[in-house]
């Protein structure tokens, strides 16, 4: 194998892992301020595809501006569902049942989605035409696919906007006060349901913007959830369950791994070495790469 | 305390009603079945929610166009103009709700024989069902393994994988000799569902080599593709003459084709299955892409089809007609062509009927190749055999054998 | 809740009921779908009371259960088609191979601890369902048998199906009646309660959820073999490690109610026949209805009943009457364990020699040494953050100290788990009181009497005696959450003393008393002491400290500063300067006694 083809591999697994990454970070936040096992994520991904290819369908709003534009939408829908459904099973209580009630609801959400998806628009798979998804970029030896990194650069920039505004505005100060010490924030005259309200906001409208994104090369349906949620999950533990970079970093390397593991095992096994690689960390260092160990429940 | 016991209580009252009235409604709101005249019922149990649903509903939509023809012209003659009933049961996307939705159609009442599942698996559980109910059961299925089991009541109209590889192997070796690009190196694509595995097996195993054909690439991945780059970059390196391919995951297989687009790789590509000529394709990617690209399938119209196609078409608003839509309109033509033969709409007579069919004419007949409807005694449909169909600017048409295409073969050119 | 023995059988008619009712409806149902339903109930209720024993007893939320049911199923269907071997054998095998799997994912796993677990046990079924696509097994369909089908369990009549499932079901609920009533089963509800405090109190943690593993696999196992005949006819990677099986399990349990047999049961009756009446009704008209309708059905149970169906009702149910806490004199001690001899008075019972123990650069303790002798009270005393507790969680195990070594009895117990230290005889007691919420007084206790009785009417006795003897008989219905800070501690005392320990670690038993308190403490610490249990004591009401206790250690910043008699100690200037400071100690030195 020369050089050149194993920075292919390199390249293509980091341009994989960019969207993964982006889609991680929505649950990461979530998960961490909320400690909620969301279900749903990946429905809330394919709304996101969905509306990002009817603005370009019926608008012409190419689907990279598109992920972007639907990102104020999203939070509101996010917000709606925090306030009307998950305000009632979080905050208080024995956590163990909390997260069992968690998982139900989000379930039962995920379920409505995609199965009302399917009924009103029906299951025939959509694609969005984009000259750039069978162009690459030429350097060196390496092909870069250019929706791809165009979609990992937004992916980028858009974690970078989130991370921004957790370190540096009050308003993000205040929500990660609320993620690690709920009873110490509320003290300090943090509300922290609102907060909540803010992540899981927050969150979904990340993981539409990843779908927007992922629409620029991936055909939409209904079920297309099936095939990330897990991959989101892996990603978010890998990285550190809490923190952010660490849900970035992960999406990067379940993609580099996912590409690397073709090297040493058969193709039909390439998702296997995700799962080991997601193992060994949890056996060996569980708060992930990057995240700092729960305090004990 | 009493208070809030007596709140609890009564949120858990309502709860309880809604639930009851969740689950009863639908009870009541489905109209009652009309006890009528003798009327044959034939079983559909098909995908028609989740993630194959699209399948399903094309399945249907053949069902329905045959259905409406063969009551329109007086139903069944012998049974003094009984009417077809179509009877759809959704399989859902597991294996569980399929073999249930089986049961459910077979048990609810007198159905005298069945149509489906198109996911090989569901296709294995549902004919299990139907072989112990005894009623007659007919699958599009590729798969070898489905009359393989000793079964009496399956009938599996499509040529099986194995022989799909072996004929269709035959005809491209023949056309690309015509075309002055003999076959030399072959690649090998695609998941490892059964209908392909089936496909792929004799290929890799012998058919290739016999033909004095190297393997040069095989790249089989477990569902859902990640990334086609490390494929494509294989086949940019060897430079295949042919590149046999069996996706039937839509976005796995949309993958694949655009990467070799990005990576500029040309070699011919021979699909295995019906999955790579549905109209979502050239909705979602554009009719450039698939240009040329062939595939082997079951069934596809054929030179003299076209008053049909333009029925389905009207009927349907679908822009093609393909082989699910096909097979199941051939499938209740057969099953009426038995019933008038068996003058009974009793399952176990029809099965008889069935087994003893020898179509040469009608509807059934002209759509299936070789012309001839014929069962041998394992179910398989005899001298069934591939057709080979290519995209040309946006629709598939048949290419081959050359007989009954209805348009020229284009080779693409490396 | 601990009944006598007749208790214990008369819990077994509902689960015959149920048996029953089942059976009935077995015959009574008429069509071949509904057969199907009423397998599908007692397969998934089945499934659900397996996936309880893990996760709703041991409180091991385990989202990986699917990897039992998978290989359950593939190897008895692999048997069949390999080397026909009837599956009524396979699934004997099929079973073992769950049990093993059980063994090889636990032990990694059980290191860690809420979703981490439940996360890792789910990489295993998705590992799995890989493999087996990889291994060409996409599709295994179960050759129809028509000699002798019943020898490959294949019944023309679906009655068949529901009796093999009900057996299923039958065989599984006795399997939670036992566990609930069994020591095993105490260890589990405490290890999910306070896994701390159960370790202290002798449970032997990791065996007692490796058991449980173990044993929660195995029905998943045989029930897998079963769903595979008689509802798939044909087995794919998907249906049976799938994400499907997992989510109908956790539907069913958390909707029926986690933590008892008849949740899952409650479960399953409710939402199995609702998607399948769904499927059947709507399904095939309006396909993807049922999905919504379910959808909601699961949102609208989890906001009104979070906890479970069976829980809700049981909340219906009059509560017990309160205790009256009219305390009775507090009955005798007992003392040891049967076949340890106390010792004389001035023998070493525990010796700490040169321990230190750093966290980040922090030495939290340095080189300390000293003796516990038989029969005393010994107070360790010191400023706050002068490692007092870190001492403690050394000397019972649940820290390992960086250097140094701790003997009991002359035999080395540094590094043994906290389990192990406390069957050899050393209990303790936690700063803040560590209960077992949902269990009552007595069973607090229990799981401590447990550790040298395994017989439950036996431990049952022992912590009854223990109970009386701090002086709580009378409240030993009650639930920890009613009680005062003093019965908390005195119930604690109690777990402790059911241990049969010869040393107790007390750490500060008598923080948040009133006064009257105190002295009711400080004379039951006595009376330990007298009944042969040395005492180790942290306090740091000093008036107190110095009345009861024999000798006094001092530690301060991680060194021990003074041993001795009370009297001195206190006058030892290095005390009053590493307590008060430089500055004072001139002025303290001046101060009549």
């Amino acid at each position: 194998m020369s050089v050149g083809d194993l920075l292919q591999y390199l390249v293509t697994g980091l341009l994989v892992g960019g969207v993964y990454a982006l889609m991680s970070i929505g649950l990461g936040l979530i998960f961490g301020v909320m400690r909620v096992v969301n279900f749903a994520q990946g429905d809330f991904m394919m709304l996101g595809m969905y509306l990002t290819y009817f603005l370009a369908t019926g608008y012409g709003v190419d689907p990279l501006l598109g992920a972007v534009v639907i990102i104020p939408p999203f939070f509101l829908l996010g917000l709606g569902v925090h306030r009307a459904l998950l305000v009632r099973v979080t905050g208080g209580g024995d956590p163990q049942r909390l997260m069992d009630a968690q998982l139900i609801l989000t379930l039962g959400l995920s379920l409505i989605i995609t199965n009302a998806t399917t009924m009103l628009l029906t299951p025939m798979p959509r694609g969005i035409k984009t000259a750039y998804a069978t162009q690459a970029f030429v350097v060196g030896p390496v092909l870069l696919n250019q929706a791809r990194s165009y979609a990992f650069l937004m992916a980028l920039l858009l974690a970078g906007a989130v991370y921004l505004f957790l370190t540096r505005t009050d308003l993000g100060k205040a929500l990660r006060a609320a993620a690690d010490e709920p009873e110490a924030a509320g003290y300090q005259g943090i509300d922290v349901r609102a907060m909540h309200g803010l992540a899981f906001g927050i969150g979904i409208a990340l993981v539409a913007a990843a779908g927007g994104l992922l629409a620029t090369y991936h055909p939409i349906e209904p079920t297309v959830a099936v095939n990330f949620i897990v991959l989101m999950f892996v990603a978010v533990v890998v990285g550190g369950l809490g923190s952010i970079p660490g849900a970035f970093a992960g999406g990067l390397m379940i993609g580099l791994v996912q590409s690397l593991t073709l090297l040493v095992l058969p193709f039909q096994l390439q998702n296997v070495g995700v799962f080991i690689a997601f193992l060994l960390v949890l056996y060996l260092r569980p708060q992930g790469l990057f995240g700092q160990r729960l305090r004990a429940v | 305390m009493k208070s809030v016991l007596t709140v609890r209580r009564r949120i858990t009252v309502a709860l309880a009603l809604t639930l009851v009235a969740l689950v009863a409604a639908p009870t009541l709101l489905v109209p009652k079945m009309a006890p009528a005249a003798e009327e044959l019922k034939i079983a559909l149990v098909v995908p028609l929610s989740g993630r194959w649903a699209r399948q399903g509903q094309l399945k249907k939509m053949g069902a329905e166009m045959a259905i409406a023809e063969i009551n329109a012209q007086g139903g069944i003659k012998a049974l003094g103009g009984a009417k077809i009933v179509l009877r759809e049961a959704d399989a859902g996307d597991s294996v569980e709700k399929a073999v249930s939705a089986a049961q459910r159609a077979l048990s609810r009442e007198k159905i005298s024989a069945g149509i489906g599942s198109w996911l090989s698996s569901f296709t294995l559980g549902v004919t299990e069902v139907a072989e112990r109910l005894e009623v007659p059961w007919f699958t599009l299925s590729y798969a070898d393994n489905i009359t393989e089991r000793g079964f009496k009541y399956t009938f599996q109209s499509s040529p099986v994988s194995s022989v799909q590889a072996e004929q269709a192997l035959e005809l491209l070796v023949e056309i690309a000799k015509r075309n002055n690009a003999p076959l030399k190196k072959a690649a090998i694509v695609g998941d490892n569902t059964a209908a392909t595995v089936f496909f792929f097996k004799p290929l890799r195993e012998k058919l290739l080599k016999a033909k004095g054909i190297e393997i040069v690439v095989d790249e089989v991945w477990t569902p859902p593709l990640a990334d086609a780059t490390a494929i494509v970059q294989k086949l940019r390196a060897t430079q295949p003459d042919i590149m046999f391919y069996g996706a039937t995951n839509f976005p796995d297989s949309i993958q694949v084709l655009q990467k070799i687009k990005e990576f500029g790789v040309k070699t011919p590509i021979q699909g295995v299955g019906a999955w790579l000529v549905t109209p979502e394709y050239v909705k979602a990617v554009g009719p450039e892409l698939l240009d040329n690209i062939k595939t082997v399938v079951a069934a596809h119209p054929l030179k003299g089809q076209d008053e049909l196609v333009k029925r389905f078409k009207e009927r349907t608003g679908e822009p093609f007609m393909t082989q699910d839509p096909l097979m199941s309109y051939a499938h209740v033509w057969i099953i009426k062509e038995a019933a008038e033969r068996a003058k009974s709409t009793d399952p176990k007579a029809i099965r008889e009927a069935v087994s003893k069919l020898d179509l040469t004419s009608g509807p059934a007949a002209s759509t299936l190749t070789p012309g001839r409807i014929r069962y041998d005694e394992r179910g398989r449909r005899i001298g069934a055999a591939p057709i080979i169909v290519q995209w040309q600017k946006g629709e598939p048409f048949t290419v081959a054998p050359t007989e009954l295409a209805t348009r020229t073969l284009v080779w693409q050119t490396k | 809740m601990v009944g006598a023995r007749a208790s214990r059988l008369a819990g077994l008619v509902p689960i015959g009921l149920v048996v029953l009712l089942g059976l009935v409806l077995t015959l009574v149902l008429g069509e071949r779908h509904h057969h199907r339903i009423l397998t599908l109930v007692f397969v998934w209720a089945t499934m659900g009371l397996a996936w309880n024993i893990i996760s709703g007893y041991a409180g091991q939320t385990s989202f990986g259960h699917q990897a039992f049911f998978g290989i359950g199923a593939y190897v008895t269907v692999l048997l069949v088609v390999g080397v026909r071997l009837t599956p009524w054998l396979g699934l004997i095998a099929g079973t073992l191979a769950a049990v093993v799997a059980a063994v090889l994912i636990g032990f990694p796993t059980f290191r860690l601890a809420g979703i981490y677990f439940a996360l890792a046990t789910l990489a295993y079924p998705l590992i799995l369902r890989i493999v087996m696509d990889f291994l060409g097994y996409q599709e295994v369909a179960i050759p129809m048998v028509r000699d002798r089908p019943t020898l490959f369990m294949q019944f023309k009549d679906p009655r068949a199906y529901d009796v093999l499932a009900l057996a299923a079901l039958g065989g599984t609920l006795l399997l939670s009646h036992w566990i609930e009533g069994s020591r095993l089963g105490y260890a589990l509800r405490a290890l999910k309660e306070n896994e701390a405090a159960a370790e202290a109190a002798g449970v032997d943690t990791f065996r007692a959820k490796m058991t449980a593993y173990m044993l929660s696999a195995a029905p998943a196992a045989v029930i897998g073999a079963i769903y595979a005949h008689a509802i798939l006819f044909v087995v794919t990677p998907d249906a049976v490690f799938g994400t499907l099986v997992i989510v109908q399990t956790l539907v069913v349990c958390l909707v029926g109610g986690v933590g008892s047999k008849w949740g899952p049961v409650l479960g399953a009756a409710i939402m199995v026949p609702m998607s399948e009446i769904l499927d059947a009704t709507v399904g095939d008209r309006l396909p993807g209805i049922q999905g919504v309708v379910y959808g909601s059905a699961l949102v609208l149970m989890i906001l009104f009943a979070p906890e479970g169906i069976y829980w809700r009702l049981r909340a219906f149910r009059p509560s017990r009457a309160v205790d009256t806490p009219t305390e009775s004199a507090p009955a005798a001690i007992m003392a040891g364990a049967a076949g340890r001899s106390p010792g004389a008075p001035g023998t070493a019972l525990l010796d700490v020699r040169g321990v230190s123990k750093a966290f980040l650069g922090l030495h939290a303790l340095e080189d300390v040494s000293f003796t516990v002798h038989a029969r005393e009270i010994l107070g360790v005393i010191g400023p706050n953050g002068a490692g007092k507790t870190t001492l403690f969680n050394v000397l019972n195990g649940f820290l390992s100290p960086d250097a140094g070594e701790v003997r009991y009895r002359d035999e080395p117990i540094t590094g043994l788990r906290p389990n192990a230290i406390c069957r050899r005889g050393v209990a303790r007691t936690f700063q803040v009181v560590r209960t077992f919420p949902q269990l009552t007084v007595l069973e607090n206790v229990l799981v401590g009497a447990f550790v040298h009785e395994p017989a439950l009417a036996a431990a049952r006795a022992r912590a009854l005696a223990a109970l009386a003897a701090v002086g709580l008989r009378s409240r030993v219905d009650a639930l920890p959450g009613g009680l005062t800070t003093l019965d908390l501690r005195l119930m604690e005392l109690a777990r402790a003393l059911a241990t049969g320990p010869d040393l107790i670690l007390l750490d500060e038993p008598l923080a948040g008393l009133s006064r009257d308190g105190v002295d009711a403490m400080m004379a039951l610490v006595r009376r330990v002491r007298d009944a042969g249990v040395s005492v180790v004591i942290i306090e740091h009401t000093m008036y107190a400290v110095v009345q009861l206790v024999d000798r006094l250690v001092v530690l301060d910043h991680g060194r021990r500063v003074a041993e001795g008699a009370p009297n001195d100690v206190v006058r030892d200037p290095a005390v009053i300067e590493a307590y008060l400071g430089n500055k004072w100690l001139g002025r303290v030195a001046g101060l009549p006694t």
